[in-house]
């Protein structure tokens, strides 16, 4: 039985950045986040007894992540307590991997220690960019400043595993804006970095404002540049926006691409357990509730089927710069690896793809369209029509 | 009795107002209760309506009750107002003793009217113009009559003067009818002439034909004879056509119309123009002037999606039930894979039945170029009949190639000439005369050209109209086969050839035609995963490039909290969108790219 991952969704945040449409609501009351607190902790005793302490042989839990919204908005207090009833209930491996997201100004000197002391061992901070105006358009309340006071504070509190998130393909940002902001940040104390490419998502007041953003071809090329900056710099790419020195990857994330089992605590969080994927309300007051009347909480459940997992394994094994491997996939889902193999070597052909061994992985051209590259080998629909004259 | 049967059409342009004129008159002897009356009842067709313009012909009987005192059995035929139709409407014509010409006295008289007057003239009928839309402000009937009799010389200024739209001055077209058109005439006791001028599938009766009767008399339990198709049915019904349904009456005498029915499966078995007697008593020779509809126009008509075939086959056959001018054989493609070759009589028809097919049955459909009928001359002295690209002789084999000539119509406001004329001289046309139709300042002219069909097929229409503001209108007739020096393009995606985009051109278009290709279709191909080249060539030579560049970026960079589901959905997505795409070989060409090049003249 592989080890569980938990993740605990904090849908609360100090402000809704521009394009933002993850569930995350802004300036909540007190009394909601106290009953929002309550809910998980109940939530959570309840899978214990079947998952955790309570059950026979309880499974080992080797990742905890603290996800939004803004976990450090909910209070490092409130999360040191969330945290310790995970630890009361779960069998946390001594090498766990506890992690809170952060924004810059979210957390100062004192709540971070806090963190520290309820176990918290990696924490991620949104930095975005290291410059004003392009904080300023992605909406983002703190400073370049901020961000890297946070960081320095982080590390001074005892975090030796910290990450940041940057952000190419902002309106109006440049290559050298992007470079300006790299170099920034790997002079910090960090272990790792995500980087991710805007996305306007429909409804979001980004999106409303149709800004103009970089064109693809530069995106692209902000991309490349960037793997191959942040690989000098020592940290490694081990998936399409992911970028870690030796031994620091995100074991949590990991899980996702992997298919290892998590499951997710509070409204909109989701899992992946016992064959099945599903998640919960996305809406705090029906979650409280739900859990108080021992109702459902359910918004999605699906038992994903084995030729859906092969599917599954395809398209988030080759996110990770470790790929797939054809011999794993055939061992796991008894199926040939033939027809992705054919197309594979054809995505080889053009440098979006490349073989070592069994395994097969996409370049960092072939993260770029990555989309289509996997979109092409999960097309089973009868291909190209071959009627021979 | 005869002498009070009236058999009439009308004949009018587009949009010049028949159908409103056939809602009045029905509505005026009343046959019809208001209440139950759907806008322009003849037209049967949702298409139809949406288009304005009349497909197949229909026929309605109505009785009217007129100031002599005496009722009328007014039989309206309805006949088709387009050039592709011209068969279908000379036999329409051919059933009645007068028609009705209906002139838009704003507009005055367009291309399609002329040449079915003149159609009707040469059928010996009795044509009474008709003044309609007096009510609109930019109405000079004075001029539209002045018109008819100037450019038709028929006398015009007691025409009545109606609005059809506002019922205003029906009841002088209904007593125009009786007074000015003759009764038919013919012998109730001699053997059995009727005419088919339409056939009609019905899922109940079977195939329902439409005939006029000239000579004897066809009773329901009589077993007729087609004399073309030599077919025999017992007939199940026999009756009147009402403008709510069917009503049968036992038997149809010499000067009446009405419809058949006996069971009949196939419309192949009762074409248009084709003579119905009795097989026990029958008539020594046929009803002049039958023809087999002759498909002008081919294209190859493939489903988007490749498991519809079965789909398109059965909806093609259901089509063709009704319209026995269509005609359809299977055919591949390398690179759209099963489909069919269809023939039809003109580009409307074309795109009524692509659009039927699409509506009607639900198809999501890509049509290759239309092609005209080619004559090749080969080297060894035979000569093949091209009608699809993919079958054109090597170079090397061709002595010599011919193509089809057209005798062009265009009736355009005279401002319009020069533009037109250099349109026509574009398209390779030989210009034969001009006339103008009246001398006022905003005179009329119009233009004969001999034009090569294969160059009016691909977009003229849309080029004629937009040169003129919609203005002008266009009427053709085969006229024969020329010498021509033709070679066929060949369009290669990354290298391979894409059978389902060659066709065949005049030499002197080739490099224009093959330069536009390459552009529309680097417009409509989207940006793949690698770079493609786009080449048009002759036999092995490329005489136009483009590329498409590679796409750079697609990629969800975020996976959030384990959603994973978001992620597929999305993906799911992708999916249905590609689902408009066609794979050829390794290059996913969209439906619309296979449209484009269809309208290589726009903008």
């Amino acid at each position: 039985m592989p080890n569980l991952g938990v993740y605990i969704h904090i849908p609360f945040c100090g402000s809704k950045c521009a394009y933002c449409d993850f569930y995350s609501l802004p300036n909540q009351p007190e009394s909601l986040m106290k009953d929002y607190v309550k809910a998980l902790a109940r939530h959570i005793e309840e899978a214990g007894r079947f998952l955790g302490k309570g059950s026979k042989g309880g499974i080992a839990v080797d990742t905890v992540f603290f996800g939004g919204g803004t976990p450090a908005a909910l209070g490092a207090k409130r999360l040191g307590a969330v945290m310790k009833t995970v630890k009361k209930n779960f069998n946390l491996a001594t090498s766990c991997e506890i992690t809170a997201e952060a924004n810059p100004g979210s957390v100062d000197a004192r709540s971070l220690k806090k963190l520290r002391r309820a176990g918290f061992n990696r924490i991620s901070f949104g930095v975005q960019a290291m410059q004003q105006e392009l904080l300023t358009a992605l909406g983002r309340s703190h400073t370049p400043e901020q961000a890297a006071d946070s960081v320095r504070e982080a590390a001074d509190a005892g975090f030796t595993n910290i990450s940041v998130d940057v952000m190419y393909g902002i309106p109006g940002q440049t290559r050298a804006q992007l470079t300006e902001t790299l170099r920034s940040v790997c002079t910090w104390r960090i272990t790792h970095l995500s980087l991710y490419g805007l996305k306007l998502e429909e409804g979001t007041p980004l999106a409303e404002a149709e800004p103009v953003l970089p064109k693809d071809e530069e995106q692209a090329e902000m991309y490349l540049e960037a793997v191959e900056l942040l690989s000098k710099e020592g940290l490694k790419q081990y998936e399409i926006s992911n970028f870690s020195r030796q031994g620091y990857i995100c074991r949590h994330n990991y899980k996702y691409w992997t298919l290892e089992p998590y499951v997710g605590f509070g409204a909109a969080a989701h899992s992946d357990f016992g064959g099945k994927r599903y998640s919960f309300v996305k809406d705090i007051q029906a979650y409280i509730n739900g859990v108080r009347d021992s109702e459902s909480l359910m918004e999605e459940m699906q038992q994903v089927p084995m030729i859906e997992r092969a599917g599954e394994y395809v398209m988030l094994g080759l996110r990770t710069a470790n790929g797939v491997s054809s011999n794993e996939y055939t061992r796991l889902f008894k199926a040939s690896f033939d027809t992705l193999e054919d197309k594979l070597e054809r995505c080889a052909k053009w440098g979006l793809a490349e073989t070592e061994g069994d395994r097969w992985r996409l370049t960092p051209k072939g993260f770029l369209v990555s989309n289509q590259i996997i979109g092409e080998l999960l097309n089973t629909d009868a291909p190209a029509p071959s009627a021979q004259k | 009795m005869q002498q009070n049967i009236r058999n009439f059409c009308i004949i009018a342009h587009i949009d010049h107002g028949k159908s409103t004129l056939a809602d009045r008159i029905i509505e005026l002897t009343r046959s019809v209760e208001k209440r139950v009356m759907s806008d322009q009842i003849l037209d049967n067709m949702d298409l139809e309506r949406e288009r304005g313009i009349t497909i197949k012909a229909r026929a309605v009987r109505l009785a009217y009750a007129a100031a002599d005192g005496e009722t009328y059995h007014l039989n309206l035929i309805d006949t088709p107002g387009h050039v592709d139709f011209n068969y279908e409407v000379s036999r329409s014509l051919a059933a009645c003793e007068g028609a009705l010409l209906v002139v838009d006295a704003a507009q005055g008289i367009e291309a399609q009217t002329l040449a079915n007057t003149y159609l009707a003239l040469e059928h010996d009928l009795e044509v009474l113009p008709v003044i309609n839309k007096i009510d609109l402000i930019a109405a000079d009937p004075d001029r539209a009559a002045r018109e008819v009799e100037d450019v038709i010389g028929l006398p015009a200024q007691d025409a009545p003067r109606i609005s059809a739209k506002n019922g205003v001055n029906i009841e002088a077209v209904l007593q125009a009818v009786v007074d000015g058109i003759p009764a038919p005439k013919g012998d109730p006791g001699a053997p059995l002439k009727a005419l088919i001028f339409d056939s009609q599938y019905d899922a109940y009766k079977g195939v329902i034909v439409l005939v006029r009767v000239f000579e004897g008399t066809v009773r329901t339990g009589d077993t007729v004879h087609m004399m073309a198709t030599g077919a025999e049915y017992q007939l199940v019904e026999v009756g009147y056509l009402r403008p709510l349904g069917f009503e049968p009456c036992g038997e149809l005498k010499a000067g009446e119309a009405g419809y058949l029915t006996a069971s009949i499966k196939e419309v192949r078995d009762t074409q248009v123009g084709d003579t119905v007697t009795l097989a026990e008593n029958p008539a020594a020779e046929p009803l002049p002037g039958y023809k087999k509809a002759q498909p002008m126009v081919f294209s190859g008509v493939y489903p988007a999606d490749g498991a519809k075939y079965p789909d398109l086959r059965d909806a093609l056959e259901r089509l063709y039930l009704n319209d026995a001018s269509l005609t359809f054989e299977p055919e591949t493609s390398v690179a759209l894979g099963y489909g069919f070759r269809c023939g039809f009589l003109g580009l409307l028809h074309m795109e009524v039945i692509q659009e039927r097919l699409e509506r009607e049955f639900n198809l999501d459909l890509i049509t290759t170029a239309p092609s005209v009928i080619y004559k090749i001359h080969k080297t060894n002295g035979e000569i093949v009949t091209i009608d699809n690209p993919l079958n054109y002789p090597d170079p090397s084999h061709i002595e010599a190639a011919e193509e089809p000539f057209v005798k062009a119509d265009i009736i355009t406001p005279q401002e319009y000439v020069g533009s037109l004329m250099e349109l026509c001289q574009e398209r390779r046309g030989v210009f034969k005369d001009m006339q103008y139709i009246d001398g006022a300042a905003q005179g009329r002219v119009n233009l004969h050209y001999e034009l090569p069909l294969g160059e009016i097929i691909y977009d003229f229409f849309d080029a004629l109209k937009s040169r003129t503001r919609g203005y002008a209108s266009l009427d053709y007739e085969l006229l024969d086969y020329r010498k021509s020096d033709l070679v066929k393009l060949d369009v290669l995606l990354n290298g391979e050839a894409v059978d389902a985009l060659s066709f065949i051109v005049h030499t002197d278009k080739a490099y224009p035609r093959a330069r536009r290709i390459a552009e529309k279709l680097k417009e409509h191909i989207p940006r793949q995963m690698f770079e493609v080249p786009v080449q048009v060539a002759i036999g092995g030579k490329i005489i136009a490039r483009e590329t498409v560049r590679a796409m750079r970026k697609d990629v969800l960079a975020k996976c959030y909290g384990g959603d994973i589901t978001r992620k597929k959905k999305l993906l799911e997505k992708q999916k249905e969108g590609k689902k408009r795409m066609r794979s050829l070989g390794t290059v996913e060409v969209p439906q619309d790219a296979f449209m484009a090049v269809l309208k290589l003249d726009e903008d």
